[in-house]
Order: C-alpha cells, then sequence, then structure tokens
C-alpha cells in the first residue's frame, strides 16, 4: 500500500511510475494546449507545482479536520475544488503583479489551472491512498513535478516536430497524440521498477 | 469595484453554496443506505462464490483480523473468508480467500487490483484462481519457487501471480498461528 | 433574433463542432476510462447527467449572479451535480463506480463542462442551454464510445466482454494499456482533419 511505503517511494511512484499525464491521463487539457514552446511550458509546470502543493496541503487539511469531524464527507468535491479556486486567484493576481511577462506567456491558460484535473486529482488520490499529511505533502510534490517534467520533455519534441516533414492529415494534434503515446510507451518500462 | 457589488457577490455565492450543501446532504441520506446495500450484496454473492454451500455467514473479528464465519444449513461452521490485501506489479491487489475448517483452501477471489491490463489481469481468471481450490498451505507456493508448490505461475505475469500465492500464504500462515 | 428553441443548438456538438475531436475538450476522462466500452458508457451517462443539470441550473439564474462572481458559482453548481452522480452510480452500481474511480469526481473539472456554462448557458434560454447540454454531451458519449470500441476490441478482442474476433485472436495488448489511447485519438483525429480538408477543396 503506498502510505505504507517510504517517502522516496511515494515521491518516485508519483514522480515517474504513475506518471499523472502520461499513465494516469490527468491534466491533458492545458498539456497539449501550452506545450508547443519550452518556455511557456516550463512556466506552466512550475505554476502547476506551486498550485498543486499548496491545494493538497490544505485541502488535506480541510477533509481531515473540517469535513471528517462534522461527517460532511458528502461536500469533499465542492470543498476541494473551492478551495482549488481561490488559490489559483490567488496564484493569478501575484504573477500578474510580480513577472508580466510570464503572465503574457500563460495566456488563458493560468485561469485554466483551475479545472486542471491534476491539481484536483492529486488532492483526491491523497486522501483515497489515506496518505497523512507530511506522505501527502511529498506525494502531490511529486505528482506535480512529473507533471512539470514531462511537459517540458514534449514541448521539446514539439518544437522539433514543428520543422519536420509530416503526413498533411496529421500537422499539429494528431501528431501531438501519437508523441504523446510513444512517450507514455518509454514509461510504462518504469512500472515495475518499484515494487509498491 | 464598489463595495456593494462586493457585497452582492459574496451573498450571492454564499446563498448558492447553501443550496448545493442542503442538496447533497439530502442525496447522502437517501443514497448512503443503498451504496451500503450494494456493498453487501456484493460481500454475500462473493462469499457464496467461495462457499456455495454455505447459509450463514457471519462476521467476526479475532486478534484485530476481521473474517467472516461461514455455516452450513446445520448450523455447523465449515470454514472462514478472509481479505487479503498483497503488493502485485501495479499496485495492490484486495482479494478474499476461503478456507475450511482445516486450512485447506476452498476458494478465492480478487475484489480489487491495478494489475497490467491483458497480462496482470489475468490473475482474475478462473484458469489461474482454481489451481488454489483443495490446496494446503504449504502447497501455496509458485511451481517455479519451490519444488513443494502446486500453483502455475501466468505467463508474462509472474510478478502478479507471485504476489497473490505469496500474499495468501503468508496470511494464512500468521492467521493459523 | 434569437429563437426561443434553436435545434442547431442539439445538433452543431455532436459532429460538427465534437467537443472531442473539434474543440479538445474533456480530454482526461476520455483516455483514461475508455479501455472498456461499459465503463465509458457509465461515464457518458455521467457526463450528459452533470451537463444537462448545470446546464439548466446555470440558465436558470444567470440573471441573478454578478458576474464577478459567476465562475465560482457556476463550479459550485458543477460540483453538486457531480457529486449527485457520484453517489447515484455507487448506489447503482458499485463495479462501475470502482472502475471510474477517481475520474468519476474529475467529472467537475472537465473543461467541456465549465466551458458550456460559461460560454452558452450563461447567455442563452433554459430550453436551448438544455439542448446544447444534451448535444455536446452525446457528442462526447460518441467519442468515447468510438475510442473505446476501438481499444477494447483491438486490445482485449471483445466489446462489452463479448468475444468478437472468436477465439483465435491474440489481443493487441497495448491498444488497452494508456499507450493505446494516445494512439487511437491521434489517428481518429487525423481522420477526421483528413475529412474536413477534403470538403474545403
Amino acid at each position: 500500500m503506498l502510505n505504507e511505503a517510504n517517502l522516496g517511494l511515494i515521491f518516485l511512484s508519483a514522480f515517474i511510475v504513475n506518471n499523472i499525464l502520461l499513465i494516469r491521463f490527468l491534466g491533458l487539457c492545458s498539456f497539449f494546449g501550452i506545450s508547443t514552446q519550452i518556455k511557456a511550458s516550463l512556466g506552466m509546470g512550475i505554476a502547476v507545482i506551486f498550485v498543486t502543493v499548496m491545494a493538497c496541503s490544505i485541502s488535506w487539511i480541510v477533509y481531515y479536520h473540517l469535513l471528517l469531524p462534522f461527517h460532511l464527507e458528502y461536500l469533499r468535491t465542492v470543498a476541494f475544488i473551492l478551495t482549488i479556486a481561490s488559490f489559483v486567484q490567488f496564484e493569478e493576481i501575484i504573477i500578474k503583479k510580480k513577472l508580466p511577462a510570464l503572465y503574457k506567456a500563460f495566456g488563458i491558460y493560468l485561469p485554466l489551472i483551475t479545472t486542471n484535473c491534476a491539481i484536483l486529482a492529486s488532492a483526491f488520490l491523497g486522501i483515497d491512498y489515506k496518505l497523512s499529511f507530511i506522505q501527502n505533502l511529498i506525494f502531490s510534490i511529486g505528482i506535480s513535478s512529473g507533471y512539470c517534467l514531462v511537459i517540458v520533455l514534449f514541448a521539446g519534441i514539439r518544437e522539433e516536430i514543428e520543422f519536420s516533414p509530416i503526413p498533411e492529415n496529421f500537422r499539429g494534434v494528431p501528431i501531438a497524440f501519437i508523441t504523446a503515446g510513444l512517450m507514455s510507451l518509454a514509461f510504462l518500462g518504469f512500472k515495475g521498477l518499484f515494487k509498491l | 469595484m464598489k463595495k456593494k457589488e462586493v457585497a452582492g457577490g459574496i451573498i450571492v455565492l454564499f446563498l448558492i453554496t447553501g443550496i448545493s450543501g442542503y442538496l447533497l446532504a439530502q442525496v447522502y441520506k437517501v443514497t448512503k443506505p443503498k451504496i451500503e446495500e450494494q456493498k453487501r450484496i456484493e460481500e454475500e454473492k462473493i462469499n457464496k462464490e467461495i462457499f456455495p454451500d454455505g447459509v450463514k455467514f457471519e462476521e467476526k473479528c479475532k486478534d484485530n483480523i476481521s473474517y467472516v464465519s461461514v455455516y452450513n444449513s446445520d448450523g455447523e461452521e465449515i470454514g472462514k473468508i478472509f481479505k487479503v490485501k498483497t503488493l502485485g506489479y501495479g499496485g495492490y491487489i484486495l482479494l478474499k480467500v476461503g478456507v475450511d475448517k482445516n486450512f485447506r483452501i476452498k476458494g478465492v477471489k480478487i475484489i480489487h487490483h491495478s494489475e497490467t491490463p491483458g497480462l496482470g489481469s489475468k490473475i482474475t481468471s478462473e484458469k489461474f484462481l482454481s489451481q488454489f481450490e483443495g490446496k494446503t498451505i504449504d502447497e501455496i507456493y509458485l511451481k517455479k519457487d519451490n519444488p513443494e508448490g502446486k500453483i502455475d505461475a501466468i505467463t508474462g505475469a509472474t510478478i502478479s501471480s507471485r504476489a497473490v500465492v505469496d500474499g495468501i500464504r503468508k496470511f494464512l500462515k500468521k492467521v493459523k498461528k | 433574433m434569437k429563437k426561443l428553441i434553436d435545434f442547431k443548438n442539439f445538433i452543431n456538438p455532436i459532429w460538427r463542432e465534437n467537443p472531442v475531436f473539434y474543440l479538445m475538450l474533456g480530454l482526461c476522462p476520455l483516455l483514461a476510462v475508455s479501455g472498456s466500452v461499459r465503463d465509458s458508457l457509465g461515464m457518458g451517462i455521467a457526463v450528459i447527467f452533470v451537463l444537462v443539470g448545470s446546464n439548466f441550473t446555470v440558465s436558470v439564474i444567470r440573471k441573478f449572479v454578478p458576474s464577478h462572481v459567476r465562475i465560482p458559482v457556476f463550479i459550485v453548481v458543477i460540483a453538486t451535480f457531480v457529486t449527485i452522480a457520484d453517489y447515484s452510480i455507487a448506489a447503482f452500481s458499485p463495479e462501475i463506480h470502482r472502475n471510474l474511480g477517481v475520474y468519476l469526481p474529475l467529472i467537475v473539472v472537465n473543461c467541456i463542462i465549465l466551458g458550456r456554462a460559461e460560454a452558452f448557458a450563461s447567455k442563452n434560454n433554459i430550453l436551448n442551454s438544455i439542448l446544447d447540454a444534451l448535444g455536446t454531451g452525446i457528442g462526447f458519449t460518441i467519442a468515447i464510445l468510438l475510442i473505446a470500441i476501438i481499444r477494447e476490441a483491438l486490445g482485449n478482442g471483445t466489446i462489452f466482454g463479448n468475444p468478437v474476433f472468436g477465439t483465435g485472436y491474440t489481443p493487441f495488448l497495448i491498444m488497452i494499456m494508456p499507450p493505446g489511447a494516445f494512439l487511437v485519438i491521434g489517428f481518429l483525429i487525423a481522420i477526421k482533419q483528413g475529412m474536413t480538408r477534403r470538403r474545403k477543396c
């Protein structure tokens, strides 16, 4: 069980073995939307790391210290999504003020972090796996770093694809999916590397 | 933004959340007994599959291990069913194992697993699980791991097979003590 | 002038502006549960239910909601319907509920639903909003079923668990593993692009 494993294994499992993008298929909208440039992808990746780690920790506290004691488990979905939405707003304000260039690069994708399933999923998974607070923290760092790593790698490949001769019907999105499929195949090789 | 607008926004958001919370509480009240009923039916179905001649199934707990005692139509205890958790290739495998009074295996059913589809997922197949029937604890080894073993591993899914076999054996050994 | 009921709202999203193949929205559940036709059908029905519920509610309340809090309000509405769907499926079929797992509550962040609420339901009347929700939901369901049929048939040799290729078929395993999802959808979009391109010429 994940909650009996040590912290290093939890991190690696979330980071590459069960990669959030390629194995669990979460956060794909922004993945395909923004990964045309390495710079924007890196920015998005870092934003996701920040939001995921904070939002997961807050959600964990909300769940175990607010919802469970009052038997309000059925409000889990509503409570988590509100936590994340308000957190994204907060981050948006900061980036807009401090890093206007980055804000321009994100375009419409920053508000879309709210509907980035990777973040809500990490919060849910942490609860589903019955992780402790510290484990949950490491887990969320692992998941979001995995997101960041893959989106940057993928953007690198896509930048090259732009200049390659591809059958016309596959231009754009289709070839991106096939590339992602091949990357997913490579990541599948990590499965079974760590026994969890 | 005017103060009035902010206050209006807050009130609307508050109202909507309140209505949503109330609605969900009602839905929860209605569905909860049904969800539990479904769970019970499912449990019973699996128990019945392991012990077709069992009539009464009673949940018990001893030494921090919960199990189900199975009684036949004469009210006699004919066996026990345990829940076993074990680590497979893709995550943990949850299964139920039924044993008779002499700790011979009556049947094994996989409840949940996340093994590779098409390979490790074959641990749920009848062909693999039926091998366990009638075996004693010391016979539950993979043939390739131990000369005493009587279980064939699934081709291409040794780790998943071993996880099931070792998980059951270690658990039963612990319980028997 | 806007019509009271316009059936274009229903027809358009099913094929021409299909939420999946045209707008590239709602990809996560699409890829994650499309390994089995049964689970996909469950997911499709859940999405239709949530879409209709949220589009209807958003359309009803659109006049009372100040624009600066509309997104959080919409999200709460959607989350409510998702939780209802979550518990109903658990009460109806624990097996499908377990297979859909975390992807069921995650319908909340399915961009299709918030997208339709924001782009359509918040600006249109109730009837049109419901039509739009039905069309979009059916478009999504068709897409996910199509992918699931291809993946389950090739990868497992079955549809709804029934063998389709006879016993001699060796499953093309990669199709039901994660990479297969990406490959199938890549090829499907390529086909759709090809068809659209030819029509333009």
